[in-house]
């Protein structure tokens, strides 16, 4: 289960000043490459939560992130619904697909269950390919963002549109702690460490599998809007098996079930392509070799080798300064 | 409280389970003996529903459950221990029994609260300590506290659901005497209206927890009575008591 640890509230606040440093005072290049951060970060969030604290490797997030794209950019500008009840709409029924995913995929497990999310996810990719509804090849275009003129937002401008974006992921990372602290986040971990045993209990396993991924796939739907808006046109790319490729190499790369550390593999990820991608178009190898790296090193991720190396003395330091302040506590230990 | 009618389990060639049929009343703690083999497990999978019987039926509290899934009858009171330890060992063992306590108070879906939280599920939690002895450990990983330990959370786990009946197999499986001891106070001390069904090779203990015994060998019940009978049963000491008695 996740609980919060002082060097995760430490990651949390260094990222969070970081991106407010760079929405602060970043030019267009910088702002784009941090709403491109923001908006993996919402993805990554979505693919921890059921692969990293329930199990369930996905490899159709990216599909549902499309649909969530695709979902806003129809119902905005096909049905001519506003933005907000577009977004609603979207991000409902990237959760209702989720959902049915979630429930078929329940009973099968490991290689099994990444093979069928696989299915799901290029089943989507191709349907939207070929379907002249979704534009096939040559995408949508013409997508609107919000119009939040009412509090004096204009996300028409980038750095409006980064701060907004800023202020979904963190709304989004508050929900998914609330979701992994409550009971059902409880008897997912239980699930992930014995579904025998939980089944024996008397819960229905499947349904806690399905209830989850269908709230990870809210939360990766809402990156998909995220996405639509940051660059108002959508293509069939965004639900692609490499998306949700990508998406998972950034959260072994960040820390697995750990959930800070993937905001911080999205960080990486990110930069590292923009950055080693001005340099080479082989960018990609460079993060493969780092991802062996932090493989070959058995360390869970960046954030997991961190934890791994300074949690126990940070938190013990945070344990005595506790003590310092309380003298309750000092009389106890005594 | 629990009934099985002529229960037949093969695996291939393998006939596992022949027609057993057995009657627990409510609060009834029988003990079921037999050598390897016997289908002693193949009995309890059979009667949680992890496994499918070829014919014949399982009824709990007059119902029939046979066709129920295995999360529907430890809903409905069936809980079960298992011989080799089945926890979650990443957990703590306060967390272990909350999960159990959780899915019993139906709290283990909610979005609302983390479940441990709950008054109902820590009172369980509390209550299942002290049952089991665990409360010195709550806090404890279950990797970190010892075999015996383990074997008591797994029978504390199955406690928290609030079963109506109890199946244990082999509580004592690997421990001590002198924790093997301490399991005849703990099954003594169980409330005296929870069914027990218990599979044991751990004598003493079967014949001082026993109302009734039950004997199984090569899957079918060769002895259904109680246990002064068993003691004097000539056909008992052929297949299985032979050494105990010698002993």
């Amino acid at each position: 289960m996740f609980r919060h640890t002082p060097l995760r509230y430490g990651a949390l606040v260094l990222l969070a000043s970081a991106a407010l440093f760079q929405a602060f005072t970043a030019e267009y290049f910088g702002l784009e490459i941090l709403t491109e951060i923001v908006i993996l970060a919402m993805l990554v969030i979505a693919l921890d939560m059921v692969a990293g604290f329930g199990g369930m490797v996905s490899l159709c997030h990216g599909a549902l992130l499309g649909v969530g794209a695709y979902g806003y950019a129809i119902l905005s500008t096909k049905l001519g619904l506003t933005p907000v009840v577009a977004m609603a709409g979207a991000v409902a029924i990237a959760g209702a697909v989720a959902w049915v995913i979630g429930a078929i995929c329940a009973r099968s497990h490991g290689i099994y269950f990444i093979m069928a999310t696989l299915a799901f996810g290029q089943m989507g990719y191709s349907y939207v390919f070929e379907a002249p509804l979704f534009g096939g090849d040559d995408g949508l275009g013409g997508i609107a963002r919000l119009d939040l003129s009412l509090i004096g937002l204009d996300l028409n401008d980038g750095r409006s549109f980064a701060l907004f974006s800023l202020g979904v992921l963190a709304a989004i990372y508050g929900v998914a702690v609330l979701i992994l602290r409550s009971g059902l986040g409880r008897s997912l971990s239980g699930v992930m460490h014995n579904e025998q045993r939980m089944r024996a209990l008397g819960l229905t396993v499947w349904r806690v599998k399905a209830d989850v991924f269908g709230l990870s796939g809210l939360i990766s739907g809402l990156a998909g809007v995220m996405a639509a808006q940051h660059v108002m046109f959508v293509s069939p790319g965004l639900l692609s098996w490499t998306v949700s490729g990508e998406a998972l190499v950034v959260v072994i790369l960040g820390g697995l079930g750990t959930l800070v550390g993937p905001l911080l593999g999205a960080a990486v990820f990110v930069l590292l392509k923009h950055e080693v991608g001005a340099l080479t178009s082989y960018w990609h190898l460079v993060v493969g070799i780092l991802l062996i790296a932090v493989v070959m090193s058995r360390a869970n991720g960046i954030f997991g080798w961190i934890e791994a190396r300074f949690g126990a003395r940070i938190e013990r330091r945070a344990a005595d300064a506790v003590r310092d302040i309380d003298p309750r506590e000092v009389k106890t230990d005594a | 409280m629990l009934e099985t009618r002529n229960l037949d389990k093969s695996f291939g060639a393998v006939h596992v389970t022949r027609g057993v049929s057995l009657k627990l009343e409510r609060g009834e703690r029988r003990v079921i003996l037999g050598p390897n083999g016997a289908g002693k497990t193949t009995l309890f999978n059979l009667l949680v529903g992890e496994l499918t019987p070829d014919s014949g039926s399982v009824h709990l509290a007059g119902e029939n459950v046979t066709a129920l899934p295995v999360a529907r009858r430890a809903r409905q009171g069936l809980s079960r221990s298992y011989q080799k330890n089945t926890l979650f060992d990443g957990l703590t063992v306060e967390e272990n029994l909350g999960l159990a306590a959780a899915i019993h108070t139906g709290h283990a879906t909610t979005l609302r609260r983390d479940s441990l939280a709950r008054p109902e599920v820590r009172e369980i939690v509390a209550e299942v300590a002290n049952q089991v002895n665990l409360m010195p450990y709550l806090h404890a990983r279950v990797s970190e506290v010892s075999y015996g330990v383990r074997r008591q959370l797994e029978v504390g786990v199955a406690l928290a659901t609030r079963p109506l009946v109890l199946l244990m197999d082999e509580p004592t499986s690997g421990v001590g005497p002198e924790m093997a001891k301490g399991f005849h106070d703990l099954l003594n001390n169980l409330p005296r209206d929870l069914t027990l069904l218990i599979i044991e090779h751990d004598m003493d203990l079967a014949f001082d927890v026993a109302d009734t015994i039950t004997v199984l060998n090569y899957g079918e019940v060769v002895f259904d009575g109680l246990p002064e009978a068993a003691r004097g049963s000539t056909l008992l000491k052929e297949i299985y008591l032979g050494s105990w008695e010698d002993a």
